[in-house]
């Protein structure tokens, strides 16, 4: 779990551009969204869904799901280790 | 930042889109058209603050007289209003002429089984667009503001239903996001607006018209994600009866960087705008700051 942690923030860092921001900083319980967390926003969730589809085989079709997966980089652990294909 | 404060929705009530649509399914729009550059406008430029905001835009980026920018501010009026009956008037199932320049590129991408963008702007009337620009086999998801008057939704659901177009609303739950890429990923065609900043703040800055403006990154964003193909679609009002409707490739290198890409894909669709807005610039609709003047 901690590995793929640490993957899911390297690979959303990336993904975002998010050079300010060092992996040790990267609280992975910090919301991701608001200005309280890391300050993404729906742009951004469309990075994650697509990063999520390439790395992992995961489709995230239901906008329901979306909100409790992407709360935080622990929850999407969570997540894509009880769902991924590879 | 400029204010970009818009309704996002048809002006009007229920009640009165309803009469509207009864009246055009009788009277010529002719008649309308005068009625509404004679009545309506007049009002309008008086109570509301768009006649200033056009104004500035013929005075400092199109660069014309007083006199001129007064006359083109009225005319960018009665223009709109017009291409508002128009609208309510294809739901009366009234017809217009519509010429397409460039649709073999529509064609082209069509064929393809990859999904593709069309990025259009709020200028002319792109609502033409979705009743003549249909494909056999690829949907085309329209993606409209979740606010839209019970009125028009209804109508445009019933234009709609014998074609393969539907609607994706930009909804604040963040659902349409999943809506476009799934469609994209199954193949399918994603229209949207890419000269309004809407949901994310997150802009690209381009030269536009002698000026900086401020663009959506979204739309730039969602086309490269996928290293997807993207067109320009700008509708045109010709004549009272007539429209043009300009489909434009929207190229970039899709080897290079994801930043390169929204850069030259924003900055292809900008360039394509320019020449659409300087060849027709009282069909330039965008009625807040567009430009921060401050910068």
């Amino acid at each position: 779990m901690e590995q793929l942690i640490n993957d899911l923030k390297l690979q959303i860092k990336e993904a975002l551009n998010l050079e300010e921001l060092s992996l040790e900083d990267f609280d992975e319980n910090a919301p991701l969204f608001g200005e309280e967390g890391i300050g993404l926003d729906s742009i951004d969730i469309l990075e994650i869904i697509v990063l999520l589809e390439k790395n992992y085989g995961i489709r995230l079709a239901n906008p329901k799901e979306g909100k409790a997966i992407f709360q935080s980089v622990k929850t999407i652990a969570e997540y894509v280790q009880a769902n991924r294909k590879k | 930042m400029a204010e970009q404060n818009w309704a996002g929705t048809t002006y009007g009530n229920n009640w009165m889109h309803k009469w509207l649509i009864r009246l055009l399914r009788f009277i010529d729009t002719r008649i309308l058209y005068l009625f509404v550059a004679i009545f309506i406008i007049p009002v309008c430029l008086i109570l509301n603050p768009s006649r200033g905001i056009a104004y500035r835009f013929f005075r400092k980026r199109m660069g014309y007289g007083r006199l001129k920018s007064a006359w083109k501010t009225y005319v960018n009026h009665c223009l709109f209003g017009q291409v508002v009956v128009d609208k309510f008037a294809m739901y009366a199932g009234k017809k217009f002429k519509v010429e397409i320049e460039g649709y073999e590129n529509f064609a082209r991408l069509a064929a393809k089984k990859e999904g593709f963008v069309q990025l259009s702007a709020h200028i002319g009337n792109y609502e033409i667009a979705g009743y003549t620009l249909v494909c056999e086999n690829k949907r085309i998801n329209a993606l409209v503001y979740a606010g839209e008057k019970e009125s028009v939704m209804r109508n445009r659901d019933k234009m709609f239903a014998d074609t393969n177009i539907s609607m994706i609303a930009i909804n604040p739950d963040m659902s349409h996001l999943f809506e476009i890429d799934k469609a994209l990923e199954e193949g399918e065609i994603v229209s949207m607006p890419a000269d309004r900043i809407s949901g994310s703040p997150k802009f690209i800055e381009h030269d536009f018209l002698g000026a900086k403006a401020r663009f959506p990154l979204g739309p730039f964003s969602v086309a490269t994600i996928r290293s997807l193909d993207a067109l320009a679609i700008n509708v045109m009002k010709t004549s009272l009866t007539s429209y043009k409707i300009y489909v434009t490739p929207l190229p970039y290198d899709k080897t290079t960087s994801r930043q390169e890409q929204i850069k030259q894909l924003s900055g292809a669709y900008v360039a394509e705008l320019e020449k659409r807005v300087r060849q027709y610039p009282t069909q330039w609709y965008n009625y807040f700051e567009f430009w921060n003047e401050n910068d």
